[in-house]
């Protein structure tokens, strides 16, 4: 594994005056697959968002390291060209802006002047929608506008292979999708994990099946109250999360 | 047939005149009759339209030292129109058979502009009418469409030059299969005022329309929307729908939307809808998580939604110099 690319430290966050996150620290490192498990409301998706730096949730004590940097001192677009990436669980729609256009402006902003020329970009996007069974009529379609659920994952999936992020942060890319689709986004996954670190929130064994994490953590309340390997996830499927809280 | 300026003035009771008044839309006092230059028409033939009853109509048919006719046969076609001198004022009449499109783009530096159109529509035709006229100058534009027989009309409106507009569109589907998809989209900044009223009418059942006016005002701009939807007593079987949404980027923007209805009929459908809201802070940080600043996810999402009032155009060159005319206007924000 290498370097320490994501350091969660203490983290408390609040939305709204509620307490959300209540002391959670969390180390991933360069090739490393950290899944997080929990009941709905645990605050999985708070922590990817803030992360993230979604406007909406106030860190109000601790810190969250992204290369050494602190994330608040970057701002929300800073971190995507800093090498972050979020999968959303509900991804926006922005109607009138055709994904071809989102896509190669995207992929501009974040890789820059190392990024590829027109004709590379074609080139790769070609070869990562073929991967991801995706018709080239997609391109033509409004952002995430009138997609199906596995649609919207699978344009999710797509941008992270175009944008090849150094950490990935993935809120409940396996909801909505069917067995097949599972696996053609689990393989997109598997693929940058060699040279990023990754950060799965799922509520099921399934996805796990075809990703294998390195480290699994129970979220119960704010707080990681357990961390095992990837047989963990299988306790949690067979047994539920009640025998965590006694 | 009264001519101005023998047709009364309107009242400010009327829809019509209520948010931009004929006094403050005249180029001069409303009881002269200044005199106009013509509109430079990039093509056309020689042409007469009769004088109407409207007053708007009526003035600048009265002022207009010029009238041209297009005629279109399964042909696509680009048309440029330019003002200049003061006042300048012009006629168009559009007659469209088989499968054609036609752009018609105003420009200009003229303090006034007048524009009427007249088409006639046989057959499938789409039309993108692109407002680029300095942003000093004040563009008054009157339209009368109408719709035949299983004939299709796409009439695409994107408003993003001059500072005091106002268009009153009126669209007839007078036979049975007659079909209108209108979309307008309108772009606000510094004190540019937009003021659009849309009227459709179905003469006859078993004819489809819809309205999409997508308007985003930035600084202290303001847009006015203002539909009405007549179904004419007997014309079941009718489909109609309008949609009014705003898109408010500063607090001293403002936009109003006042879709109507007047049903006479029994069975038709018939919605309207109107919203106004500020950027959606979940699109800004879905874009920004794609490493899109402040400011780029903003101007992509204002653009998405200039260009979705067009989703119901399906001809690709209209769409295409809608697109083109609308990122050419948002560059030349940016750079100034």
């Amino acid at each position: 594994m290498g370097g320490e690319l994501l350091s969660v430290n203490d983290l408390h966050v609040s939305v709204e005056g509620k307490e959300i996150i209540k002391g959670l620290s969390l180390t991933i490192k360069t090739g490393e697959i950290h899944a997080i498990m929990g009941r709905n409301g645990s605050g999985k998706s708070t922590l990817a968002n803030v992360i993230m730096g979604h406007p909406a949730f106030e860190v109000t004590s601790g810190s969250v390291e992204f290369n050494g940097t602190p994330v608040e001192e970057l701002e929300v677009f800073e971190r995507a060209r800093a090498g972050m990436f979020m999968s959303f669980q509900y991804p926006s729609t922005i109607p009138g802006v055709q994904v071809g256009t989102f896509l190669r402006k995207s992929v501009s902003a974040v890789r820059g002047e190392d990024g590829p020329n027109a004709r590379e970009f074609r080139k790769e996007l070609k070869s990562h929608m073929k991967s991801l069974n995706m018709d080239k009529s997609f391109l033509s379609r409004y952002v995430n506008d009138g997609f199906s659920g596995g649609e919207k994952k699978r344009l999710e999936i797509l941008q992270m292979l175009l944008l090849n992020p150094t950490l990935a942060l993935l809120d409940e890319t396996d909801s909505g999708l069917d067995i097949d689709a599972l696996r053609v986004v689990a393989d997109g996954i598997n693929s940058i994990t060699s040279t990023a670190g990754c950060l799965l929130i799922t509520h099921y064994q399934r996805l796990l099946d075809h990703v294998k994490p390195d480290f699994v953590h129970v979220m119960i309340d704010g707080k990681i109250v357990k961390t095992g390997g990837a047989d963990l996830a299988g306790h949690l499927e067979a047994r539920g999360y009640d025998w965590l809280e006694a | 047939m009264k001519n101005y300026p023998l047709i009364p003035l309107p009242s400010r009771s009327d829809s019509l005149w209520r948010y931009t008044s004929w006094k403050k839309i005249h180029p001069s006092e409303v009881e002269e009759m200044p005199k106009s230059n013509p509109i430079i028409y990039s093509r056309g033939e020689e042409f007469q339209i009769d004088d109407s009853n409207e007053i708007a109509r009526s003035f600048i048919h009265s002022i207009s030292p010029v009238c041209k006719k297009i005629s279109l046969v399964n042909e696509g076609v680009n048309l440029d129109l330019e003002s200049s001198g003061d006042i300048s004022s012009g006629e168009l009449f559009v007659e469209s058979r088989g499968d054609s499109t036609i752009t018609i783009r105003i420009s200009g530096d003229s303090t006034w502009t007048g524009l009427r159109i007249n088409g006639d529509v046989t057959g499938n035709l789409s039309v993108a009418v692109i407002n680029e006229i300095s942003e000093n100058s004040n563009l008054l534009r009157c339209d009368n469409w109408k719709v035949n027989r299983n004939s299709s009309l796409e009439l695409a409106t994107l408003s993003v030059g001059g500072n005091l507009n106002k268009s009153d569109i009126r669209v007839e589907l007078k036979s049975k299969g007659s079909d209108l998809r209108c979309g307008i989209a309108s772009n606000g900044s510094r004190r540019r005022n937009d003021d659009h009223h849309i009227e459709i009418e179905h003469t006859v059942g078993y004819t489809t329309s819809s309205l999409v006016m997508h308007a985003s005002c930035n600084d202290a701009s303001r847009s006015i929307g203002t539909g009405m939807l007549k179904i004419c007593e007997g014309a079941d079987g009718s489909d109609a729908g309008q949609v009014f949404r705003n898109l408010l980027l500063s607090e001293k923007a403002r936009a109003e939307a006042i879709p109507g209805l007047e049903v006479l009929a029994d069975d038709v459908k018939a919605a309207h809808g109107a919203a106004s809201a500020p950027v959606d802070k979940e699109q800004l940080f879905y874009l920004s998580s794609r490493g899109l600043s402040l400011q780029e996810s903003s101007s992509l999402i204002v653009e998405g939604f200039l260009m979705d009032a067009f989703r119901h155009v399906k001809n690709p060159d209209v769409l295409l110099n809608l697109r083109d005319g609308l990122l050419n206007h948002l560059d030349n924000l940016i750079t100034g």
